[in-house]
């Protein structure tokens, strides 16, 4: 009745004639959404990562499992774009030279002026070592190429220095530990890092609409022994429930993609329950409207009804728990793999670079090697753009949280 | 009320039971156990079987979960760690202790300042100070609170670089020669050591519960019955506390249970990373030695924290609240 008067009453404010334009859902949400200007510049800033993270290969100078032992904690490299005389010149560098203070034993690397090595852009190598696969690509399984018999590669990169005896290297934002460059690892991490939360998140929610559409339908027994379940799954705190299921793969030594699905299976582990009991209760009003027993009475099978009739109906409701549970497994990932239980070398990601950061700070401190503390301002951006786009997504998309 | 405490109580125990039983069977799915370390022992090479004999690791898991049970209730025995051979319960008392020592005046504090922060958001809504709040909680929000100990840790050190004296402690809980101060001194070393972790901690969980806050006090203060109150012609403040606060306050009541167990996950990396001798280094140590009654004594411990949590929480709710009949 409400719906009604108000109907009517935007009629009149339109006009007589002007027929009421119909909005999909689609359409309504987006409109919704840009009325958040944070969420718009959210989503941007996200586009932008995950383009980095897929190309990484490509804005990386050097190759991902790139390392040097003589040039752990190298700092960044300055960029120049002045010359000697102070006027505009082509972008250079200046390389960096190690040597150990004789009375601390640390190294200290000094810049070498003498040579200035000019910044290149599309840069092509031809060391075997250099090649890489290009996404999209690389995201299928190295057997499965194999087995297809795709072999593409690449040498091109963004940017890099001529130098033929390879001594001045271009490290943005330094090295790290192992000699390998922080730039491009960000964004080999972010491959990882980045990806995690989505998967998890979908996987999680895709087991907590299964169950709690099963337990909201069926009701009786079953309903019983899933929410007891979930009750019981959710008294263990999470972060401890997270590290002991992580730890049963830990002594396995799996391959780098196994331990990545891994992750995602144990953070889903965690996260289904409160999906599953919010579906749980949808699916319980939803199964005594009309549109149901109708489909019922039709003759329509349970799966048919769930699948086809419920499910559907908590499409919102989804997208919007998608977007909140994200960043949530972004930094569940980070410090699983920050304790060491999570992503394991030669792979990375921004978690377990930073467990290299705990090994050090306490020797340093911030100045001195502050490179390494990069990766947590990078899941600081992620989990931040993700929060912000996952409020302007809940206002687009459910009702009741619109202001 | 008694009867409603009564089956609360009786309530969790087929939680518990699952829960634990959920958890021993996750622990026990790890490939190996504490003994497979000695398997390739070259002086001794029955040694691991042996020592499998020894801790009854032999036994099928389902049911050494009973015996385990079995002692729990009967006994109050968590078990005997297989790393250290000391009592679990010793082993773990004195570092739960700690934990405490830790959380509980991080928790005090996060939510004297959240409530404060979050009912003077929600009555200038869209303000300047409002919007600058909510900012800083949403930074809050996204920081990983062991990054920001991290940082911490790392300011510490620099400082003393610096300065030659420390400003904050370099890690862990007490310094050394801990033993030969005098109580009182001990006590303003244990708070010197708390600072750094209590602010992070703190400020970790501030955002979320002033969040929260100002979500409840805005809910609460767009009801009909504020509006009621004000058109009665009661004063702007009497609206606000009687009618207002005492309304958002019961979403605290209803989240501090079970907010605990995040803040011990919270508190937990900011434990690892600062060397504080809490629960989390030991859980993470245990973990990685396959010390299964350590781990499995540690998430019963927290299992139980959090369900007596939340229910006091709904009981408390219970009590305030008139409206819960129970």
């Amino acid at each position: 009745m409400a719906d009604a008067t108000t109907g009517t009453h935007t009629e009149r404010g339109r006009g007589p004639r002007e027929a009421v334009q119909g909005a999909s859902l689609t359409t309504i949400a987006w409109q919704q959404f840009k009325k958040h200007p944070m969420a718009r510049v959210a989503l941007v800033i996200l586009g932008i990562l995950y383009f980095l993270a897929a190309f990484a290969d490509f804005f990386a100078p050097y190759p991902e499992h790139d390392i040097n032992p003589n040039a752990t904690f190298e700092p960044p490299t300055a960029v120049h774009f002045l010359d000697a005389q102070g006027h505009l010149s082509w972008p250079y560098i200046y390389g960096q030279k190690k040597s150990i203070d004789m009375q601390t034993f640390e190294s200290v690397w000094t810049v070498d002026t003498t040579h200035a090595y000019k910044l290149r852009f599309f840069v092509h190598r031809s060391g075997v070592r250099d090649r890489y696969v290009p996404f999209p690509v690389n995201v299928i399984p190295v057997q499965l190429r194999h087995v297809l018999g795709i072999r593409p590669w690449a040498s091109l990169h963004l940017f890099g220095v001529a130098d033929a005896a390879g001594q001045a290297k271009i490290h943005l934002l330094g090295t790290d530990d192992l000699g390998a460059d922080v730039f491009g690892k960000l964004m080999f991490g972010a491959r990882i890092s980045l990806t995690v939360g989505i998967l998890a998140s979908i996987v999680a929610i895709a087991i907590g609409m299964l169950m709690g559409g099963i337990a909201g339908f069926y009701g009786g027994w079953i309903d019983e022994l899933i929410l007891r379940f979930v009750e019981a799954l959710s008294a263990i705190p999470d972060l401890f429930l997270l590290l002991t299921l992580s730890a049963i793969f830990y002594p396995l030594h799996l391959p780098s993609t196994t331990q990545f699905m891994v992750i995602i299976v144990a953070l889903s582990v965690i996260g289904w329950g409160t999906t599953a009991r919010a579906v749980r209760g949808q699916v319980l009003s939803l199964r005594e409207r009309d549109f149901t027993v109708a489909a019922q009475a039709l003759g329509a099978s349970n799966t048919r009804v769930i699948t086809r009739h419920l499910l559907p109906q908590t499409l919102s409701f989804v997208i919007v728990s998608l977007s909140i549970q994200i960043p949530g497994y972004t930094l569940a990932e980070s410090v699983l793999s920050f304790f060491g239980l999570g992503v394991q070398p030669p792979s990375t990601s921004w978690g377990l670079m930073l467990s290299t950061a705990q090994s050090f700070a306490g020797v340093t401190g911030l100045t001195d090697r502050w490179w390494i503390f990069t990766p947590g301002v990078a899941i600081f951006v992620a989990v931040l753009t993700w929060n912000l786009l996952g409020d302007g997504l809940r206002d687009a998309f459910d009702p009741k949280s619109r202001r | 009320m008694i009867f409603y405490v009564v089956r609360r109580i009786f309530n969790l125990v087929p939680t518990f039971i699952i829960a634990t039983f959920l958890a021993w069977g996750i622990i026990q799915a790890a490939p190996g156990d504490f003994a497979s370390q000695f398997a390739f022992d070259q002086v001794d090479p029955g040694k691991a079987e042996r020592i499998r004999a020894l801790l009854g690791l032999d036994n099928p898991w389902y049911l050494r979960y009973f015996y385990w049970l079995r002692n729990v209730f009967l006994h109050f025995d968590l078990g005997t760690s297989m790393t250290s051979k000391a009592s679990v319960t010793a082993l773990i008392l004195p570092l739960m202790r700690n934990s405490m020592v830790l959380l509980l005046p991080a928790t005090a504090l996060a939510f004297a300042i959240a409530i404060p922060i979050g009912v003077y958001s929600a009555l200038n809504k869209y303000s300047l100070a409002d919007r600058v709040l909510t900012i800083f909680s949403l930074l809050g929000l996204a920081v990983p609170n062991f990054f920001l100990a991290l940082i911490l840790l790392a300011f510490a050190v620099q400082w003393f670089h610096a300065y030659h004296w420390f400003l904050l402690p370099t890690g862990g809980m007490t310094s050394s020669h801990f033993s030969s101060f005098s109580s009182w001194h001990q006590i303003i070393d244990v708070g010197w050591h708390l600072i750094g972790p209590v602010i992070v901690v703190t400020l970790s969980s501030l955002a979320f519960v002033s969040r929260v806050m100002r979500g409840e006090m805005l809910e609460v203060l767009s009801q009909d019955y504020i509006r009621t109150a004000r058109s009665k012609g009661l004063s702007e403040r009497a609206v606000n506390v009687k009618h207002g606060l005492r309304n958002a306050i019961l979403v605290i009541v209803a989240i501090i249970g079970s907010t605990l167990p995040g803040l011990v996950s919270g508190a937990g990396s900011v434990e690892y990373v600062t060397g504080w001798p809490g629960i989390t280094p030991l859980f993470i140590k245990s973990i990685f030695a396959q010390d299964v009654y350590v781990v499995m004594a540690l998430l019963t411990i927290l299992t139980l924290l959090l369900m007596l949590g939340n229910l006091i929480s709904d009981l408390a709710l219970a009590l305030i609240d008139p409206r819960i009949r129970y």
